[in-house]
């Protein structure tokens, strides 16, 4: 293959952002979970120390942003404590929550402590079909807090999870969110992993409701310019061309588990064989350089021919290993979302309605 | 946005301590040319004016016109993003 040129081991620049899983405890129980199925117990959870450390070494590498989430961020009473810290070290801080447990008073002592941003996830208008998703009463719990967050400086996102069973109301739900006036709203379609895997049939669109909510979106776009910053994220299931989600193997972000180990990425777990070192043993920076798991699809080396031949694979890197392995058990090959992928057959089966499956509801 | 304006920046918005880039949610944004010393001014207080005037004075020689058409551009732009307020 001299005819092709390989880039086997490049080395990495700076990760830019790190995301904290503070815990995986959690009071919701969502269908589209994303959270590895095997979580984490509160016993085996970092320390605050641990954290702090972490976020230290994370802002000398060159990280700018911090995200915690979890699970809920807000499980953890500790939470000032590692606002602060990361504040201090220099990061910029953003927190997403389901908002359950989040009173003024510890709302206030968050932004005191140096909380920038926060994400607010919506699961659909009614509360009926909230609560259906959700499996619990959080949804008028964010309602009642949307005008408390907004006494507070800081920038505020409310996130719309779209999948088959509300993207037929994203008008509505676009119209809810704009009433509750937040700074940024982002509508991300369910993402495949973890548990939302096994509720996939359920929660995937179908490609004809995915092209009516279009227009939609292009329209909300116009209408809320200057006033709400809009994001709408597609799912790549009904591309001919994979995203390079999170900017790639390795190459922009970093993320810590609750029990400190370090992976590429939110769903890495998934795919066998790899093993995470843990920031209880090791730095970020020798973790970063040189863990074989952020390796492992750094550069072509592992590439099949028709990605290194192709000229996208700087955009894309080949597209999403865990997707590649779920769907043709090969985390390898091309991902199945590339209609230059030999298994990009799948993905048309699974454009198509299963409307008849049933949930499968987390414990 | 107008002369009379008194932008600041968007909660959630800050200026990287040393670096060209303003952090916002989710990103940064890369700021080319004098847009972060536009940028340092703002403080929700003074107005298009004050801002222009400080930076004529601090750049001499400059077209004071096209300083205040500079800033009233990039400070459009950055409102339309949702970064900066009036
Ligand atoms: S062949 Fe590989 S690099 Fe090219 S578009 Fe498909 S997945 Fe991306
Ligand atoms: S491997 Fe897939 S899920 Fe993981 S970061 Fe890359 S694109 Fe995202």
């Amino acid at each position: 293959m001299s005819s092709i040129s390989s880039n086997p081991s490049p080395q990495p620049g700076s990760p830019l952002s790190l995301i904290a899983e503070l815990t995986h405890r959690c009071p919701l129980h969502c269908l589209y979970c994303s959270n590895p199925i095997e979580m984490q117990r509160a016993e085996t959870e970092l320390s605050t120390a641990d954290w702090k450390r972490v976020f230290q070494q994370a802002a000398q590498m060159g990280v700018l942003h911090l995200h915690l989430t979890g699970g809920e961020p807000l499980a953890r009473r500790d939470l000032p404590e590692l606002i602060r810290a990361g504040r201090d070290a220099g990061l910029y801080i953003n927190m997403i929550t389901s908002g359950v447990g989040l009173t003024e008073e510890r709302l206030a002592a968050l932004v005191e402590a140096g909380l920038e941003h926060l994400q607010l996830s919506f699961q659909d208008i009614e509360e009926m079909a909230a609560n259906h998703i959700a499996g619990t009463r959080a949804h008028a719990i964010k309602l009642a807090l949307v005008p408390v967050l907004k006494k507070y400086p800081l920038a505020f996102t409310i996130n719309l999870v779209v999948h088959r069973m509300n993207l037929d109301h994203l008008e509505e739900f676009i119209a809810l969110a704009e009433e509750l006036g937040p700074d940024r709203l982002e509508i991300a379609h369910v993402q495949y992993y973890g548990w939302a895997l096994k509720n996939r049939s359920l929660l995937m669109p179908t490609e004809e409701q995915v092209m009516r909510s279009l227009p939609i979106v292009e329209a909300a776009k116009e209408r809320l310019k200057g006033k709400i910053h809009l994001e709408a994220v597609f799912p790549d299931y009904f591309g001919s061309f994979p995203k390079a989600c999170v900017g790639g193997w390795g190459r922009q972000m970093m993320l810590i588990d609750p029990a400190g180990q370090a992976l590429p990425c939110h769903s890495a777990a998934v795919i066998p064989g790899l093993t995470f070192d843990n920031v209880r043993e090791h730095d970020l920076e020798w973790i970063w350089n040189s863990s074989s798991a952020f390796q492992r699809f750094r550069g072509d080396a592992w590439m099949s021919d028709t990605c290194l031949s192709c000229p996208r694979k700087e955009k894309d890197f080949g597209g999403c290993r865990c997707q590649a392995f779920m769907l043709t058990g090969d985390p390898d090959a091309i991902d199945p979302v590339c209609s230059l992928s030999p298994h990009h057959g799948l993905l048309m089966e699974l454009r198509v309605s299963q409307p008849e499956v049933l949930p499968i509801w987390r414990d | 946005m107008d002369l009379n304006s008194t932008p600041k920046l968007a909660p959630g918005c800050r200026l990287h301590p040393t670096d060209s880039i303003l952090l916002i949610p989710e990103g940064t944004l890369n700021l080319t040319g004098p847009t972060r010393e536009i940028l340092s001014k703002l403080d929700g207080n003074k107005n298009v004016t004050t801002v222009v005037t400080e930076l004529v004075a601090q750049f001499e020689g400059a077209d004071a016109k096209e300083i205040e058409s500079d800033v009233l551009n990039v400070l459009s732009r950055l409102q339309q993003r949702g970064v900066v307020r009036a």
